[in-house]
């Protein structure tokens, strides 16, 4: 079937049978190999992706409901000149990274979490990336990279000094 | 301790970019033009004789381009190290749902799997043994093939003799006859394992794999295929987690993989499904551990004996080492009069057993910490004053017989987790009468680990440096890093060594052909053998470079100093280090240089059960907070306070993740991680059956590490990563048993157990294995 989305900003024209999931279609058919499969049942939250600024399991989305949609993967975090977004650069400083299997989706959970609450308390955060699974870190790395970035973007809001707000404790 | 530079300092994982920005290419992320899909058939039954297999009807399958079976390798694919009893294919017979038969390659996955159903299999079944108590029963069905070690269904034993505990026991006010139970635990790494193998136009074959060892890797496949060494390379790709658990299930799968790439000359892909993974691949030993325990009373320890009885399943893999180090940890990091052990691993066919990060440790540990502590109950202390009064300390002897010479902080770590977590409130707050269904209890648990491979074999590593045309440094090491953060301890220490940034040094991806065998990375033992042969190696680059400014300012290499970037003479010229480079390029000296480094020569006998197991030894402690449901039988988590006694910190951030990482894997361990068999059949297929810890079940950890400078280490550096996982989970059952009043001495502790004593589903699962293989 013929399907059009808005895929990491660019409206994307594609044919895919229709059974296809949104993972396939992303990493078998577009390239875009940086959403991982982890089960493919609904279970670890390693493919999640950003669809309508919502996060979700590609794993579990079908290509026949993508049509006209707004679909952001890791590869679309970075800005047009390819720097980093902020909790990009939040998990490198705060090193919440270790085999990096579940980052991309784990910043994408983070981003959905910001875009819905932009100010969120640590439990609020802990809450909000329980969707998915990490073995290395034990999440507290990943929480702190979160909440500095929080913090970093509330205060670009009040165009507060960026220095003052990163935390160092890891 | 001396500051220094580098170490220490906060830095960022090495290949953190590439991570965070999902460029990061693992194993499944490589799509080649022509590649073909794997798919492996594998019995749905826990112990059968093969008695027809013909692959062939999987060629008329549209698609499928080969077939292959344990008679397409060398020796009908046997392998396995320290047993060699696995297979690349199963040969004969299958030992437990999972076991690998046969494999096509196809032109797509859909394909590939219509051709393993294609083919003609025929099962003879077999009785099964499940229960470990009755492995070696005289009737028992014998698993193994008649070569392997030991009698019937036993894999190996072991025994620690040090002093005679029985006439002390005798004598003790107090003893303690308990037996504690494990179920195994999963490695759940999030990236299932896989191969991908190419063809080369040599003969030879390229090999990307998510292993855990490469050059382990590159032998078993030139052994397997027939292959000479120089034509077989193996390159590292990214790892998503490995904990152990990618060691003989790599080498399985590459040389499957392997094998069907040299027989359709095209570049061939397997990457396991989640339930593969799950089925397929091995896990941590159930174990059933038996401990006498005494004590004067006033509260010393005297004695014990411990007897553990550990499910190695259908392989022996690594528990035949496994089972050793638990043997030689089961009385804890205590001082003892006398101390034995004895140890019996056995075959069944529960799946297969081997290393997960912490290799018997954990079950050993988890078991001796809830024996200490009944004993400190039984005696009225209070835990942590109690393990105060008996822990070891610098100089004490352990319980394998050995004097631990090395400065040892593990009284250290108990007063840290004891103040860091208001240990005295809290416990008196919960020892008064609690009343409702939330009871909060608060638990402590102490370790030590064996520092390396120990008695499991010879234990060196090599770093190679280089000084590249463009002025940057590059580092090759034969170690791998599946994430624990090696590449970045090994860039630190050679910018430490060498006086530059850490900016100019580059790491080569593990790859057979570039680094030097370096032995397996495993035992936690990357950053101090590893790290002190890039010490090594950057000393002798160094070497070279006094040399060449000795040469240009006119005086001895020794009377050269450094500041930085800088080389100063007697007379305080100075030299960039980029102008000595050019000066000794110039001169014409190799700025290329190998750095190797093995533990010192120490012997433990495994025939008497005595001598040294280790060189040296991490030490910690830690507390955990939990608050039960009475009503619904849930455990939450409320906190978790850790110290850990391993010597000066070299990468403090990835330190603190491996410690919360090894916190979060205790608890899952403790709580959730539910794997057992019943008749041989898994009870966990998947992360639904199978809960891992998610962020919300994390409770905040407090992270806190004793440094000082261990003589033997690089800038003074221990090991992390595998220890950080031991005490958690009996921290967590005292803690429980604080809240409850109650012990049931088995992991884990889910609300089935809390509420009814224990948890075993007993499911039919035979369906659900078939289908989770592809063959329904």
């Amino acid at each position: 079937m013929k399907i059009e989305f808005i895929l990491n900003g660019k409206p994307t024209k594609v044919e895919a049978p229709e059974g296809m999931n949104l993972l396939n279609l992303l990493r078998e058919q577009l390239g875009l190999t940086g959403t991982k499969c982890g089960c493919d049942t609904g279970d670890c939250g390693v493919c999640a992706i950003l669809l309508d600024k919502r996060l979700v399991y590609s794993c579990l989305v079908p290509v026949s409901q993508l049509e006209g949609h707004q679909v952001i993967t890791i590869e679309g975090m970075q800005t047009p000149d390819g720097r980093l977004s902020d909790l990009q650069e939040s998990f490198l400083r705060h090193g919440a990274v270790q085999c990096g299997y579940c980052i991309p989706s784990m910043i994408l959970a983070g981003e959905a979490l910001l875009l819905r609450n932009p100010n969120p308390a640590r439990e609020e955060i802990r809450e909000g990336i329980s969707s998915v699974l990490c073995r290395c870190t034990g999440y507290q790395q990943i929480i702190n990279a979160i909440e500095e970035a929080a913090l970093i973007r509330q205060a670009k809001l009040k165009n507060q000094p960026e220095k003052d707000m990163e935390r160092a404790n890891d | 301790m001396t500051e220094l530079k580098y170490i220490g300092k906060r830095s960022r994982p090495e290949d953190g970019l590439e991570k965070v920005t999902g460029k990061a290419r693992y194993v499944g992320d490589y799509y080649l033009p022509e590649m073909l899909y794997a798919k492996v058939l594998r019995s749905p039954l826990p112990h059968a004789r093969i008695v027809k297999l013909d692959a062939s009807p999987a060629l008329q399958v549209p698609g499928v381009l080969a077939v292959i079976t344990a008679e397409d390798f060398i020796n009908h694919s046997n392998f396995g190290w320290p047993v060699k009893d696995a297979y690349a294919l199963a040969w004969k017979k299958v030992r437990y749902i999972g076991d690998p038969v046969a494999a096509v390659a196809a032109v797509s996955e859909e394909s590939a799997r219509a051709g393993i159903q294609a083919i003609l299999i025929q099962y003879e079944a077999l009785p099964v043994v499940s229960d470990i108590h009755h492995a070696l029963d005289p009737d028992a069905p014998i698993i193994p093939d008649t070569d392997a070690p030991g009698t019937g269904n036993l894999t190996n034993s072991h025994l620690v003799r040090f002093g005679d505990p029985d006439p002390i026991l005798e004598n003790c006010d107090v003893v303690l006859e308990e037996t504690y139970f494990f179920k195994h635990q999963e490695h759940a790494y999030l990236e299932t394992e896989g191969a991908l193998a190419i063809p080369e136009q040599d003969g030879g074959l390229t090999v990307y794999a998510n292993d855990q060892s490469p050059f382990i890797n590159r032998d078993n496949l030139v052994t397997l295929l027939g292959l000479p060494v120089e034509k077989v390379r193996v390159i590292q790709a990214y790892v998503g987690g490995s904990f152990g658990g990618k060691d003989d299930i790599g080498y399985q799968s590459s040389a499957q993989a392997g094998a069907l790439a040299l027989k359709t000359q095209r570049p061939v892909r397997l990457v396991l499904t989640r339930t593969e993974s799950f089925l397929a691949s091995y896990r941590r030993e159930a174990m059933e551990i038996k401990i006498k325990l005494g004590a004067s009373k006033d509260g010393e320890l005297k004695a014990a004996k411990v007897n553990l009885l550990v499910d190695s399943g259908g392989y022996a893999s690594m528990t035949p080492l496994c089972s050793w180090r638990a043997s030689v940890h089961a009385a804890g990091a205590y001082r003892y009069q006398a101390v034995h052990v004895d140890t019996k691993s056995v075959y069944t066919n529960n799946g297969y057993s081997g290393a997960m990060r912490g290799f018997g440790n954990p079950q050993a540990l988890g078991a001796i910490e809830q024996a200490v502590d009944e004993l400190a109950y039984q005696l009225k202390r209070d835990p942590i004053d109690f393990r105060l009064q008996n822990c070891l300390t610098t100089g004490d002897v352990a319980m394998t017989g050995n004097t631990v010479n090395q400065t040892v902080n593990l009284a250290e770590c108990l007063r840290m987790v004891q103040k860091r977590s208001d240990w005295d409130r809290k416990r008196s707050l919960y020892a008064s009468n609690q009343t409702g269904n939330l009871r909060r209890g608060i638990g402590v648990a102490c370790y030590f680990h064996g520092s390396s491979l120990g008695g499991e074999g010879a234990d060196y590593a090599t770093t190679t440096l280089k000084i590249e045309e463009d002025g940057l440094i590059t580092l090759t090491s034969g170690l791998t890093d599946y994430g624990q953060g090696s590449r970045t301890v090994f860039m630190l220490i050679a910018a430490e060594e060498l006086g530059i940034d850490i900016a100019r040094i580059r790491i080569m991806r593990p790859d057979t052909q570039t680094g030097i065998e370096s032995g397996p990375t495993v035992a936690s033992r990357s950053t101090m053998v590893g790290g002190n042969a890039t010490r090594v190696a950057a000393q002798r680059l160094n070497q070279v470079l006094y040399w060449a400014a000795a040469k240009a300012f006119h005086c001895q290499p020794n009377q050269i100093h450094r500041q930085g970037d800088l080389f100063y003479s007697p007379n305080e010229e100075s030299l960039k280090f980029d102008e000595v480079t050019s000066l000794a390029r110039q001169m014409g000296l190799s700025l290329y240089v190998q750095g190797k480094w093995q533990m010192p020569i120490f012997t433990w006998n495994f025939d008497t059960g005595t001598g040294v197991p280790y060189h040296c030894y991490t030490f910690g402690a830690q507390v955990a907070e939990v608050e039960v449901n009475l009503e619904s039988g849930r455990t939450r988590m409320l906190g978790v306070w850790a110290a850990h006694d391993g010597g000066r910190i070299i990468f403090p951030q990835g330190a603190s993740g491996q410690m919360y990482g090894g916190v979060a894997m205790g608890i899952g361990y403790a709580l959730t991680e539910h794997f057992s068999y019943h008749q041989g059949y898994p009870q966990a297929l998947n992360f639904h059956d199978y809960h891992i810890p998610r962020a919300n079940d994390v409770p905040p950890i407090d992270c806190n590490f004793i440094q000082c400078d261990h003589v033997d280490g690089p800038f003074g550096a221990l090991n992390l990563a595998e220890p950080m996982v031991i005490s958690t989970a009996p921290a967590i059952a005292n803690a429980i048993f604080q809240a409850t009043g109650k012990r049931w001495r088995t992991f884990p502790l889910t609300p089935q157990v809390i509420l009814k004593g224990s948890d075993n589903p007993d499911l039919d699962t035979s369906n659900a294995c078939k289908k989770g293989l592809g063959l329904a």
